[in-house]
Formats: C-alpha cells, sequence, structure tokens
C-alpha cells in the first residue's frame, strides 16, 4: 500500500513511517502545507495520513483538495485537538477516521487497515491469516471455516492482534485498544489476561498456536 | 429633656398657683364687698365659705383636699381662709379655688414632649431614608453586578455612575481591578491550553518511538518493562492533559449543547463498560427515571468519574453502590476514615492518598460540570462510606 504521510513534526513522521514500512507499506513524507498539497496532486495514495495542525496551513484543507479532486484514497486524520466538532468536522469533510495524539502506533496501525478493508478502496471486509479468517462485516472469526464462538472483547482482540501481527503489544496498548480512557482504572492488567487467555484456549484448542508471550509481559501475534 | 421637663413643670406650676392665688384675693374682696353691702351671710362651698366667727385671727394660704361631689373624687384646693370684721361681726371667710394637680401637668407635658419627639423622629427617619436610598442606590446596584461578576462569563463589570465623588471613585478602582483580574485569568487560560496542546506532539512523538523500540531487535525483558513503564506514564500524562483540556473547555462555556439525558440509562451503560474491567462490585438501584437537560458528553463525563472515582478509591475491591432516586444520584464506596479535607475534594491535582495514581482532576471537573448546569453535589461519610450525592435540581 502507498501511504503519504502528512505531519509537520518530522520526529513523529519518521517513527509511523518505519512502522508502516515494516508491513510492506511504501511511506512518503510530507512535512507541510505546500508539499503535502504537492504530493497529492501529482500522485495517488491509497491512505493519507493528515495532521490537522500544520505550521503552513490546515490539514484539512489539504483534506478538502483531496476531497475536490475525487480521488480514491482513504483519509485518517491525526490532530492534537480532542475535540468533539473537530472530529465531526474532519469525518464530515469526507475523512475515514480520526486519532488523537498522542496515540500507540499499532493503533494507528489497527485503524488504517480497517479503513483499507473498507471494499470502497479496493480492499475487502475479510481478514485472513493463515486458517483464521475475519469477516468483518459480520463480525464472525472462522477457523478452517469453522466459526468461533468469541465475545466481543475477544473479537475486538482478535482483530487487533491480526492487524498487527508480528508486533509486541504490552498490555498497556492492549489495554487501550479495548477500553480507551477507562483503562487507566485497573491498577492491574488481570482482566486484560483473562480475555487474552480465553481468546488463546479457544484459538489454541483449534490448533492455532499464534498467541505468543513476549519479554515476559506483552503479547505477540506470530507464526512459529 | 428630662431637665427641661422638669423646669417647665415647676415653672408651669408656680404660675398657675399665682394665677389661683390671684384669683382667690379678687374673690376674697368680691365676697368681703359683697358682705359688706348685703349684709347678709352666704355659702357657695366648697368655693366660698363664711362663717360667723367669735374671734379674729390671722390670714392662712393653704392647700387643702376636699371631697368633690360632683367629680366624686379627692381634689386638691388652694384655700384662703382671712378673718374680717365686717358691719360689726367677726366673719371667717374661706375662699378656695380647684388647682390643677401635678401629676395632670407633668403629664401633659411629657405627652407633648413624647408627640413631638416621635413625629420628628418619623419623619426625619422617613425623609432620611428616601434620601439615602436615592444616594445609595448606584452603591446597591454596583454591589449586585459585583457579587454576580464571573470569571467565567468573559464579560465585564458594568457599574453604574454616582455623583457622590467616593462612590464614582470606588467604580473605577473596581474596574480597573476586575480588568486586571479578567486579563490575568484569560491569559492562565490560554496558558493552559497552550501547554496542553504543545505537550501532545512531544507525547506522540516519544510513544511512537517507544512503540518502535519495543518492535526492534536486541531488548531484554528488563528494558521492555521499562519501556511499559515509561508507557503507562506516558498515558497518565495524556489523560492529565486531556482533562485540563476538558476543564478549561467547560470553563470557556465550549459546551453550549443541551440536549435531553437520560441518567438512569447513562448511568447503566457506564456501570456496564466499568464491569468489564474491574473486579469491584458495583450495586445499581434504580429507583426513579432522572431526565436531565444538559450537554451528553459532559453527562457521560460526570457519571464515568464519579463512579470511576468509587472504584479508585475503594480499598480491596469493596462494595460500591450507585444509586439513581427522586433528584439524587449517588454513588458510595467503602472506607475505613472520613477523609481529613473534604473541603480540598474539589481543587485541582488534591489527592487525599499518595498511593493512587490518579490524575487529581476527576472531581475537579465533575464539579465544574455541576457548578455550569448549577446541581448541588455534597460529600458525606456515614456507615463506613463514602457518599457523593449530586442533586439536579429542577433541571428535570
Amino acid at each position: 500500500m502507498k501511504i503519504l504521510i502528512v505531519e509537520d513534526e518530522q520526529a513523529l513522521q519518521q517513527s509511523i513511517s518505519i512502522y508502516l514500512e515494516k508491513d510492506g507499506n511504501l511511506c512518503e513524507v510530507a512535512s507541510d502545507f505546500k508539499e503535502a498539497v504537492y504530493k497529492v496532486h501529482l500522485y495517488d495514495y491509497d491512505l493519507v495520513i493528515l495532521d490537522v495542525n500544520l505550521i503552513t496551513g490546515s490539514g484539512l484543507d489539504v483534506l478538502k483538495v483531496l476531497k475536490k479532486q475525487k480521488k480514491e484514497c482513504g483519509i485518517i486524520i491525526i490532530s492534537a485537538n480532542n475535540s468533539l466538532d473537530d472530529k465531526l468536522n474532519g469525518l464530515d469533510l469526507g475523512a475515514d477516521d480520526y486519532i488523537t495524539k498522542p496515540f500507540h502506533l499499532a493503533e494507528l496501525n489497527s485503524r488504517i487497515k480497517a479503513v483499507l478493508r473498507r471494499g470502497k478502496y479496493g480492499g475487502d471486509d475479510m481478514l485472513i491469516f493463515n486458517e483464521i479468517k475475519v469477516d468483518t462485516k459480520s463480525r464472525t472469526a472462522y477457523i478452517n471455516s469453522k466459526s468461533l464462538q468469541l465475545t466481543r472483547k475477544e473479537y475486538d482482540l482478535l482483530v487487533f492482534f491480526m492487524t498487527n501481527k508480528g508486533r509486541v503489544l504490552s498490555k498497556e496498548i492492549i489495554a487501550e485498544h479495548l477500553w480507551g480512557d477507562n483503562s487507566d482504572l485497573a491498577d492491574n492488567f488481570d482482566f486484560i489476561y483473562v480475555h487474552i487467555n480465553n481468546l488463546r484456549k479457544k484459538l489454541t484448542a483449534e490448533g492455532a498456536k499464534y498467541i505468543k508471550t513476549a519479554y515476559g509481559s506483552g503479547y505477540k501475534f506470530i507464526e512459529d | 429633656m428630662v431637665v427641661s421637663t422638669i423646669v417647665l413643670y415647676f415653672y408651669v406650676k408656680n404660675l398657675l398657683r399665682e394665677e389661683v392665688e390671684e384669683e382667690l384675693f379678687s374673690t376674697l374682696s368680691r365676697v368681703e364687698i359683697a358682705l359688706t353691702n348685703n349684709k347678709t351671710q352666704f355659702s357657695l362651698a366648697p368655693l366660698v365659705d363664711v362663717s360667723e366667727v367669735p374671734e379674729i385671727k390671722a390670714q392662712i394660704l393653704k392647700d387643702t383636699i376636699i371631697y368633690d361631689p360632683s367629680q366624686k373624687e379627692m381634689e386638691e384646693f388652694r384655700e384662703l381662709t382671712t378673718f374680717k370684721k365686717i358691719n360689726q361681726k367677726n366673719y371667717k371667710i374661706s375662699v378656695r379655688n380647684l388647682v390643677i394637680e401635678s401629676e395632670d401637668i407633668l403629664v401633659a407635658i411629657i405627652l407633648s414632649y413624647l408627640i413631638i419627639i416621635v413625629s420628628v423622629f418619623i419623619i426625619l427617619f422617613y425623609f432620611s431614608k428616601v434620601r439615602n436610598k436615592k444616594l445609595w442606590l448606584p452603591f446597591f446596584k454596583n454591589l449586585e453586578s459585583m457579587k454576580s461578576f464571573s470569571l467565567i462569563s468573559d464579560k465585564p463589570i458594568s457599574l453604574v455612575d454616582s455623583e457622590i465623588l467616593e462612590f464614582s471613585e470606588l467604580n473605577t478602582e473596581i474596574e480597573i481591578l476586575t480588568n486586571k483580574v479578567r486579563g490575568d485569568y484569560k491569559n492562565l487560560k490560554q496558558f493552559t491550553e497552550d501547554v496542553s496542546h504543545e505537550l501532545q506532539n512531544p507525547l506522540a512523538i516519544i510513544q511512537a518511538k517507544i512503540e518502535n523500540i519495543i518492535n526492534g531487535d536486541n531488548l531484554n525483558d528488563n528494558q521492555f518493562g521499562h519501556l511499559t513503564s515509561i508507557q503507562k506514564d506516558i498515558q497518565r500524562l495524556t489523560q492529565m492533559n486531556k482533562r485540563l483540556t476538558l476543564l478549561t473547555k467547560i470553563e470557556n462555556n465550549q459546551f453550549a449543547k443541551v440536549e435531553q439525558v437520560i441518567i438512569t440509562d447513562l448511568v447503566q451503560e457506564t456501570i456496564t463498560n466499568f464491569l468489564e474491567i474491574t473486579s469491584s462490585k458495583i450495586e445499581y438501584h434504580k429507583k426513579d427515571v432522572i431526565y436531565v437537560q444538559m450537554d451528553r458528553y459532559l453527562a457521560e463525563i460526570l457519571c464515568n468519574n464519579l463512579i470511576s472515582n468509587a472504584i479508585k478509591h475503594s480499598p480491596n475491591k469493596g462494595n460500591i453502590v450507585v444509586e439513581v432516586m427522586g433528584n439524587n444520584f449517588s454513588v458510595s464506596n467503602e472506607g475505613n476514615l472520613a477523609l481529613e479535607n473534604p473541603e480540598k475534594l474539589y481543587s485541582r491535582f488534591y489527592r487525599e492518598s499518595e498511593t493512587n495514581k490518579s490524575t487529581g482532576l476527576g472531581l475537579a471537573i465533575v464539579k465544574r460540570i455541576c457548578d455550569l448546569y448549577n446541581f448541588s453535589i455534597t460529600y458525606h461519610f456515614k456507615e463506613d462510606k463514602h457518599i457523593f450525592t449530586i442533586n439536579f435540581n429542577g433541571h428535570i
């Protein structure tokens, strides 16, 4: 996938592209408004990651340019502003998703994949990893065409693992993905163990032993 | 006043006595003339009393008390008794005259004084009241506008001008002062906003870099532990940031959207969410349905913060009781001791104990939301329970 990262913070720009390139994506960067508009005019991207607050202009204006050109690409807005209005504004203008700084790269990755999966941009609703198949439209998972009975959280967890396969996911990241702001309530992550263990048991029962422990307290979804 | 009353009393008494005596003497001389001319002896008791006596004595002038049948009481009379030889007969002539009783004089004086004083007092009172009212009107109006002055509303204070120099000076000073306070407050707010905004970029960079390090090679368990602990702290910082921004937004009145929120259902949703991540038991007593007119997002934050506060501060995963009844929404959790400083509960960054890693902003936000909609929030400690109650007043 070809992705454009429009972000004026160089360090963040680099970190995002390093993370995404590991999945075999091709990342290009734009550091200011002008460069962004220029690149958007010249090239086609599958997805554009747009920072709203660019020093030389607003990311929302880049979004308007994109929409004017009727380019078939997914758009994810990143913003330092956690306001509902901004969010609605961005989505109204045609963005596919909105994420607030600071965010976890795994979370961003998961959102990117979700946007790309939506048939609109040439992807499909199926998420496949070896024998595991997830239909994201009907929210059901199959192993070798046999449907898995998963709870809502287990399903979310499985999708999160599959979209970030091969990555080390700490419990903090997982907790935040599943419970958002409320995840700070838990002083220990026992409740995560419960969900992960249940999911693991259900997968292992079907012979899919992909959830591995990493560094003692993290998790990794990977083939042997 | 008292002295003048006494002096006046004696003066009038004396005057009357002299007048009475004068009258007595003139009556006496008339009686004498009558006796001389008519040679008949007559009496008009008790005013004139003529009788024949064997010998002549000296003239007597005295006070006497005689029963007056017409008044049916004892009356004080002034009596002049004289002995005269008229037409070779010795007569005793007594003339008397009613004396005005001294108590009556005193009462009259005091009464007239009282009437004068009271009427002067009443007139002065109403006069000064009307005058003062006019004079102090701008002052009280200004006092009212000072009372209603609020930094949050962002409106300058409007004062009424007065003709009185001191008042207009006071107005000028108050205007200068409030403008300065408003300016400082605005700067402070702007600063908070800017800081929380500017912090987000570095935080995002740190977080992204940590994730890349975790996904790199050559990491041991120990390093991974440190990195995830940093992630946790970043999350705390992020939460704090979000909450500070939220506080500023509430203060800036950026939540003007008002809709009907069913608190009873919202609490149910919140509890369901929390039950997924906590091992505390949450009991929900749904007794009434509460409808409130407010911003939905703020209503969510309100329920969320109160219940999560109870979860965070309940020892040993104790029971949490949430109740919705009448106008009230209350949340209680078990505790060993009442809070030491309940008045500080709602201040920013105040924590009773250092043990838990809360942002110290949750209740400050709850309080702000309550203030915004004029809900009242109370805390009390009863039967080993910390109880927070929100009364939605008439917003239903």
